[in-house]
């Protein structure tokens, strides 16, 4: 199988009516009123806020922009707005500083310094916000993660991973990139380097230690059940590199299922109750 | 016999557990293709039920005959007409032990039926995990000709359409819940099977969209040489007329002659080497 730039390549009208078809039916099949997502502003979220808006119309779409002083990025906020005006989507602005002060003050172990723990919080506190709107407004939580995230396990267990629907965790970042100008989120979005926002100057990029276009190659052959020989040979990259991926992405299996138990009774959540969502 | 008739392709999207509500959306079907002249409808695989049943398959299962088969009877007599569904299929001998069937009705009630014999268990496919594989691929003799019943994944084979055919059968159809990422392989498959034996094909997929999984639809009807006589639109339910005309199985027949050229000595190599595989 060959690895270039191509093998990533889709038919973005149809990936676009797909998407947009997956989140009305399952709005509608729950008898929700809309969606509600956090926007920050950055490449994922504003995608998935114009979907939902493309998808339902911009009135049952809410974003919510959730700020804190320590990260906090006035272009960010802009972007948002623009956003919001152009895909005719609501948002509200709910700045989460004083709860996070709050919330750490109460800590007896806090630790200012162990910064992923503290950024974890601030994802997770993101996250109590956003179901209390859908609780209050009927509505679904809509998950804003893109495939390259969740293999790498790149995000926040119950916290901006958790969400009722995620419409563009079948796309690599780069995927994500392409949807976002064939459904004209403004390029200067799409340009900004991803960052997950949880503490000063992190990018995820950096932190992944690795750029999206090859990362996405890399997950992409595994995906294809290739092994990591194959993958480095064909991509021309220290095998080290390819397996290091690969490692963190089983590693991180537990971010990505329900909470592991152990095998008791006769048909056991998560493991061999199968059913199906929202049946009848 | 009628040499020349319609066929509708109902390409409908099913509500999943729900089988009042899609014995409704089937009637509301039928009588509309009645209306355009169609003198057999098609209805998608498990069309009954919906296709992610997962656990619920075994509480929806019923047997055949059972009371959705009687509600579906009544129509077909009502409304003069044969018709085409799919649905999961309690054995009459074991309660949990289930068939993925479709099933053929006609003016005077159930006519028979066929039990998938490849059951997709790879993917998000996980049918071996509820049905057991059937055994036997029978042709029905009616008024509109010799059929025979195929079901989705079944197409991927060359055997069973190629066995109908050899058994007779005139119009081979294939129900079918085929995601939308399958659709290129079903859109070659469909054209291959009619083509290399020299039949009509009648293909029927659901549309809709089931625990994410969106189904594509594309029902067809293929004629013997490959050209397609209808169509239904992507994605969307639909409801299609084709017409049939049996005089073209012979110029088929004659201008590709796959029946007449086939070599049966290969048959018992393939056995073997299939099972040394």
């Amino acid at each position: 199988m060959k690895l270039t730039s191509g093998a990533l390549r889709l038919d973005m009208p149809s990936v676009e009516a797909r998407i947009k078809r997956f989140i009305k039916d399952y709005v509608e099949k729950c008898g929700a009123n809309g969606v509600v997502l956090g926007v920050s502003g950055g490449l994922d979220s504003c995608i998935t806020a114009a979907l939902a808006s493309l998808s339902l119309g911009g009135h049952k779409v809410l974003g919510i922009a959730m700020p804190e002083e320590e990260t906090y990025n006035a272009t960010d906020i802009q972007h948002s707005k623009l956003l919001a005006k152009k895909f005719g989507f609501d948002l509200q602005i709910v700045d989460i500083s004083s709860t996070l002060k709050v919330f750490f003050q109460s800590l007896p172990i806090y630790d200012v310094a162990d910064k992923v723990s503290k950024g974890n919080v601030k994802a997770r506190i993101r996250m109590v916000y956003l179901y209390y709107y859908a609780n209050k407004l009927n509505r679904l939580v809509c998950g804003t993660s893109d495939k390259s995230e969740i293999m790498m396990g790149y995000f926040t267990k119950w916290g901006d991973g958790a969400a009722d629907i995620s419409p563009i965790m079948d796309l690599y970042k780069t995927q994500v990139r392409q949807l976002a100008l064939h459904i004209g989120v403004p390029a200067e979005i799409v340009a900004k380097p991803p960052s997950p926002g949880l503490w000063p100057n992190q990018l995820a990029e950096k932190e992944l230690g690795i750029k999206y276009e090859i990362l996405d190659l890399i997950l992409f052959g595994l995906e294809h059940f290739m092994e990591p020989k194959e993958i480095a040979k064909e991509l021309n990259l220290p095998i080290k590199l390819v397996e290091d991926v690969k490692r963190r992405w089983l590693a991180t299996e537990h971010k990505r299922r329900l909470p592991l138990t152990t095998k008791l009774g006769y048909r056991t959540v998560g493991k061999d109750f199968r059913l199906p969502h929202k049946p009848y | 016999m009628l040499e020349k008739f319609n066929v509708a392709l109902a390409q409908i999207s099913c509500k999943v557990g729900d089988k009042k509500h899609n014995i409704n959306t089937m009637k509301k079907n039928i009588k509309q293709a009645k209306e355009k002249g169609a003198n057999l409808i098609i209805f998608p695989e498990l069309s009954l039920t919906g296709y992610l049943n997962r656990d619920l398959a075994y509480e929806l299962a019923e047997p055949i005959p059972g009371p959705s088969i009687h509600s579906l009877e009544e129509i077909a007599k009502k409304e003069n007409t044969y018709i085409v569904f799919g649905m999961p299929e309690q054995s009459e001998k074991a309660h949990n032990v289930l068939y993925n069937t479709a099933v053929l009705l006609g003016p005077n009630g159930l006519i028979g039926k066929y039990r998938k014999m490849h059951l997709p268990t790879h993917s998000v496919f996980e049918e071996k995990r509820y049905f057991r594989l059937g055994y036997e691929a029978p042709v029905f003799e009616t008024k509109i000709g010799k059929l025979g019943l195929a079901i989705c994944y079944d197409i991927f084979f060359p055997e069973i359409p190629r066995l109908l055919r050899l058994k007779g059968s005139q119009l081979i159809i294939c129900i079918s819940a085929s995601p939308a990422v399958r659709s290129r392989f079903f859109e070659a498959f469909t054209a291959t099977r009619a083509l290399e034996n020299t039949v009509f094909l009648a293909y029927v997929n659901l549309v809709g969209v089931e625990n994410g999984l969106q189904f594509w639809g594309g029902s067809r009807i293929i004629a013997p040489d490959g050209s397609i006589l209808a169509k239904a639109k992507y994605d969307e339910e639909d409801l299609v007329i084709g017409n049939i005309d049996y005089a073209d199985l012979k110029r088929a027949e004659a201008f590709v002659p796959t029946l007449r050229d086939l070599r049966p000595e290969l048959f018992d190599s393939l056995r073997e080497q299939a099972e040394k595989l």
